[in-house]
């Protein structure tokens, strides 16, 4: 190892440089332009209480304002299968494979994706 | 291939190897390059979603949590429904005294009353009478009699403001003041100045569909927003035009928010404060200004006046200060003020 090193030429070893280089940031482009593995995160009045990847199956109940709120994932969707807001509006969101589940009176946010993960890439914001 | 002569392929091979990594290292490893951060809470019952373009997270958490504080502290003072809040305080003193509030409270009630005299009282903060008869989630329809009875207690003019001393008071007892229909547009303009003074550049406050944007994107493009299809049917039709905005704010009122269908009639909560019920000439409006508080505030005007005396106002105030507006009557027409035409692009799904 030591004698081939020692008859590489200048170019050689920068050479060997360059590439090492090159593969560190294959791997910074690669990060950026392929999305991690899909999460669920569970957010109850701003604080993060939960996060599970979205391809394994779960129930969890969780402490919220009005008692516990139930997650479930399944088949890479989830829903709130459990709360006792006075509407449970959020129950009736069904499943959801991408987006936000929202539990107003719970303060509850589930970010399904992951956070900032959005509809509508090419939108900032929607009105309406 | 002798060593000589393999050399010069090697050195282009390295130069086109720093030059990659030029490419893409550089603009990553670049910390003023601002990029997005974007961070969601539910406060002020319901969903507000803040992003901001910013040099670091640090930075842009900073400025992030102080302007959800602020619109968390703002909620509080005009909660409808909290008892210890300053609009609780003032419907529960009305007949009785003014009450002294907060600067904040003060304004956003100030320019309320703007709203509803420059519409005519087509949006009126005092409908709060009439507003809780109807409960949409339940399918709750008030009886006429009720509506009436509601009715009696509504009327902005009825509201005294003393600027001096900072008090609000309504004349007549069981009145109430709801500023449901202007307060987040408001909370937005509040956020967004909290976000400048935490030294954010651009950025944009969506609490719900009221949304205020200023700066432009780190591609130095405005800050691109869409418009909700007030007659989605299927999961790819939700969006039915975008607008480009940049230190505006924009807000939409819409008859599929809050609703229920009884005997083929659509009881949405905009409600006319000449009836007590639903106005039924539009679908949905936006409106597009420099401040939060009077897109929501205008929204709800226009929508409640119909298409043509709504655009009719939005010409009117726009000779005051610029506004714009986009409105889809009761059989999916479009009508747009001229500077944003073409806005609405697939006209057939809405």
């Amino acid at each position: 190892m030591k004698r081939a090193i020692r008859d590489m030429t200048i170019a050689d070893r920068v050479l060997l440089v360059m590439l090492l280089a090159l593969s560190l940031t294959g791997i910074f482009i690669v990060r950026e332009a392929v999305p991690l593995t899909a999460e669920v995160i569970v957010e109850v009045d701003g604080r993060a209480v939960f996060t599970a990847p979205l391809d394994a199956d779960k129930n969890v109940l969780l402490d919220s304002i009005h008692g516990k709120i139930g997650i479930e994932i399944k088949d890479r969707m989830v829903r709130i299968n459990e709360a006792h807001c006075p509407n449970r509006l959020c129950m009736k969101e069904g499943w959801v494979s991408q987006g936000v589940i929202v539990c107003l009176p719970n303060k509850v946010v589930v970010f399904v994706g992951g956070r900032g993960n959005r509809l509508n890439k090419e939108l900032d914001a929607v009105t309406g | 291939m002798s060593r000589r002569r393999r050399q010069p392929a090697l050195f282009c091979f390295m130069l086109c190897s720093i030059f990659a990594m030029l490419f893409f290292l550089l603009p990553a490893c670049s910390s003023n390059r601002p990029q997005t951060y974007q961070k969601s809470r539910a406060l002020m019952d319901t969903f507000i979603t803040i992003t901001v373009a910013a040099g670091s997270g640090k930075e842009a958490d900073n400025a992030l949590e102080t302007a959800f504080a602020v619109i968390e502290g703002f909620g509080k003072r005009i909660d409808f429904f909290s008892g210890d809040s300053e609009l609780s305080r003032i419907n529960s003193n009305a007949g009785i005294a003014g009450i002294r509030v907060s600067a904040d409270t003060f304004d956003l009630i100030e320019k309320a009353l703007y709203v509803a005299d420059r519409s005519g009282g087509a949006f009126d903060p005092t409908i709060g009478p009439v507003v809780r008869l109807w409960d949409f989630h339940k399918k709750t329809r008030p009886s006429d009699t009720d509506i009436k009875r509601g009715l009696a207690l509504v009327g902005y003019k009825q509201v005294v403001l003393d600027k001096q001393r900072s008090t609000v008071f309504l004349k007549k007892k069981g009145m109430l003041l709801d500023l449901g229909g202007i307060a987040k547009g408001y909370a937005a303009d509040l956020a967004a100045e909290s976000l400048k003074a935490g030294g954010i550049a651009s950025g944009i406050v969506a609490i719900a569909g009221d949304i205020r944007a200023f700066g432009l994107r780190p591609d130095g493009t405005p800050w691109n927003i869409g418009i909700k299809n007030p007659r989605q049917e299927r999961a790819g039709d939700e969006i039915i035009g975008s607008i480009r905005l940049s230190n505006r704010a924009v807000s939409t009122a819409g008859d599929y928010e809050r609703y229920f269908i009884e005997d083929g009639r659509r009881y949405h909560h905009i409600l006319d404060p000449s009836t007590g019920y639903p106005a039924g000439q539009c679908r949905s409006v936006s409106i597009i200004t420099e401040k939060g508080v009077f897109t929501d505030g205008f929204d709800n005007a226009v929508f409640v006046l119909g298409p043509q005396k709504g655009m009719q106002l939005i010409r009117e105030i726009n000779r005051d200060f610029e506004m714009d507006g986009i409105i889809i009557d009761a059989d999916g027409s479009v009508s747009e003020t001229d500077r944003i035409k073409g806005t609405i692009k697939n006209e057939k799904s809405h």
